[in-house]
């Protein structure tokens, strides 16, 4: 506790020294970052490592000697650093040469088989963190796009509305004028039917007072008709006839 | 410089500052450290990747309680992995064929899961002594025998993964000597013993593999047992 209290008035305390002696001590309480430190976007990573030759060495190294040795020149260093430090015994070859020799001959042999295929297996898990990202985006685009067309639709649709209001109007005019001329007709049938049934009557009547009369003037007719004028016209007949066979023989 | 057999098993020192905590810490230097971005290079999700791995397969048999030991299980099996196939470099040291060091890693680890144990449900574990459906009158001895298996399972965890890799280097180590030594007098055997090398060296990299899996297994099957 108390030596809280120190660390925590040191600033202060050191603050108050002369200044020539402030200028030259730490301020601990405060940050060392003085710059905003930028979090977002942050600078790309490179595509790829940096170029190396024979798993090893940096190509650099290479390019910082080619300007003066050429291109054998780092292959020349190598080799002769290699022979100078075997023939002054700086390394001594033992046993554990040997089993370098063979380590190194599994590691060269597991790279060389088994390296393209990691790789391509830690870019395909990449990838497919990138596509499943990618995937939510193109869904989300797709249905916003259908969104955007069910509306277009909708609003093609609303533009129709007028044309479809006319024609329901002419409907309903149609269907009410119809209506009118179906009771209109109803109304004259209705009527002729009642003038109908006045002529009907009328004629009838006619017809009875037209019967009844000749059926008077019949009956007063055959009343009138005497026994004289019955023999006289039978006479009649009865010669008018003869004088038809008559003729008639004498066509046949 | 002229080494022994056993100069590999020594402890690197300069000028007699001792080097063991250096050499013990250096594999955690090669990981990569989880950067903020979303796709990270290569070996960035490589390495997530096989992590989430381990502790998938670790964590599946465990039940609720054990996963607090996720983090030390999954740093445990990289850190046992690492320094076994770094070992096989030639002139390093390998610090897990120190029985020091893996019996203070296994010894604590499985006192750890055996108070675990026997706080939280002492019963059952103390019931793992007896098998199901053992005959009556073998019951004293059985308890006995399975007290003794219990014990000895720290050490046993010690001094598999020290015995595995020190008879690995060692075995190495002989057969290049004899490569070595044979070749300016017989070379079609030193041949031959450089190819048995060659597949020696691959079992050791399998070898070194599975015992730090196989130690990381252990300490869990032996947690699964005592949750």
């Amino acid at each position: 506790m108390f030596s809280r209290l120190v660390l925590r008035a040191a600033p202060a305390a050191l603050r108050n020294l002369p200044r020539p002696v402030t200028v030259g001590v730490l301020h601990t309480n405060r940050l060392l970052h003085t710059n905003e430190q930028r979090l977002a976007p942050l600078p790309p990573l490179p595509e790829k490592g940096g170029e190396v030759r024979h798993g090893l060495i940096p190509e650099e190294f290479f390019q910082f000697l080619y300007p003066k040795t050429g291109v054998t020149g780092p292959y020349m260093l190598g080799t002769g650093l290699i022979l100078y430090l075997l023939s002054k015994e700086i390394y001594v070859v033992n046993h554990e040469t040997v089993a370098a020799i063979s380590i190194l001959a599994v590691i060269i042999y597991a790279v060389k088989r088994f390296g393209a295929d990691v790789a391509a297996f830690a870019d395909k898990l990449n990838e497919e963190k990138i596509a499943q990202a990618l995937a939510v985006k193109n869904d989300a685009i797709k249905s916003l796009e259908a969104a955007i067309e069910q509306e277009k639709k909708e609003q093609w649709r609303a533009e129709g509305c007028t044309y479809l209001f006319d024609a329901k109007r002419n409907n309903v005019a149609m269907l009410l004028e119809t209506n009118y001329r179906e009771r209109l007709m109803t109304v004259y049938s209705e009527v002729k039917k009642r003038l109908d049934y006045q002529v009907a009557l009328q004629t009838l009547k006619r017809q009875k007072e037209q019967d009844h009369m000749i059926e008077w003037v019949e009956k007063s007719v055959v009343q009138s008709i005497t026994p004289q004028q019955q023999k006289e016209s039978i006479t009649k007949c009865i010669s008018d006839l003869k004088v038809l066979s008559k003729s008639a023989h004498a066509t046949v | 410089m002229n080494l022994t057999l056993f100069d590999q098993f020594s402890p690197p020192s300069i000028l007699g500052v001792s080097l063991l905590l250096l050499a013990t810490l250096f594999p955690a230097l090669l990981l990569p450290s989880p950067n903020n971005r979303w796709i990270s290079n290569r070996l960035s999700t490589l390495q997530s990747w096989f992590l989430l791995l381990i502790t998938k397969q670790m964590m599946i048999p465990l039940n609720k309680n054990s996963h607090k030991w996720a983090a030390i299980l999954t740093s445990l099996m990289v850190f046992l992995l690492l320094i076994n196939l770094l070992g096989l470099l030639p002139y390093t040291f390998t610090p897990t064929t120190q029985l020091s060091m893996n019996m203070a890693l296994a010894f604590p680890l499985w006192f750890a899961t055996l108070l675990t144990g026997l706080r939280n449900q002492p019963s059952i574990s103390l019931g793992h002594l007896l098998p199901e459906g053992t005959p009556t009158l073998l019951i004293p001895a059985l308890i006995v025998i399975e007290t003794i298996s219990l014990l000895i399972r720290p050490l046993a965890l010690g001094v598999r993964l020290t015995a595995n890799l020190t008879a690995g280097h060692l075995l190495i180590q002989l057969i290049s000597t004899a490569t070595a030594t044979l070749l300016p007098i017989m070379p079609a055997v030193s041949v031959l013993t450089a190819i048995i090398l060659f597949l020696l060296t691959i079992l050791e990299v399998a070898v070194a593999m599975i015992q730090a899996y196989v130690f990381v297994l252990l300490l869990s099957l032996y947690l699964q047992e005592n949750t």
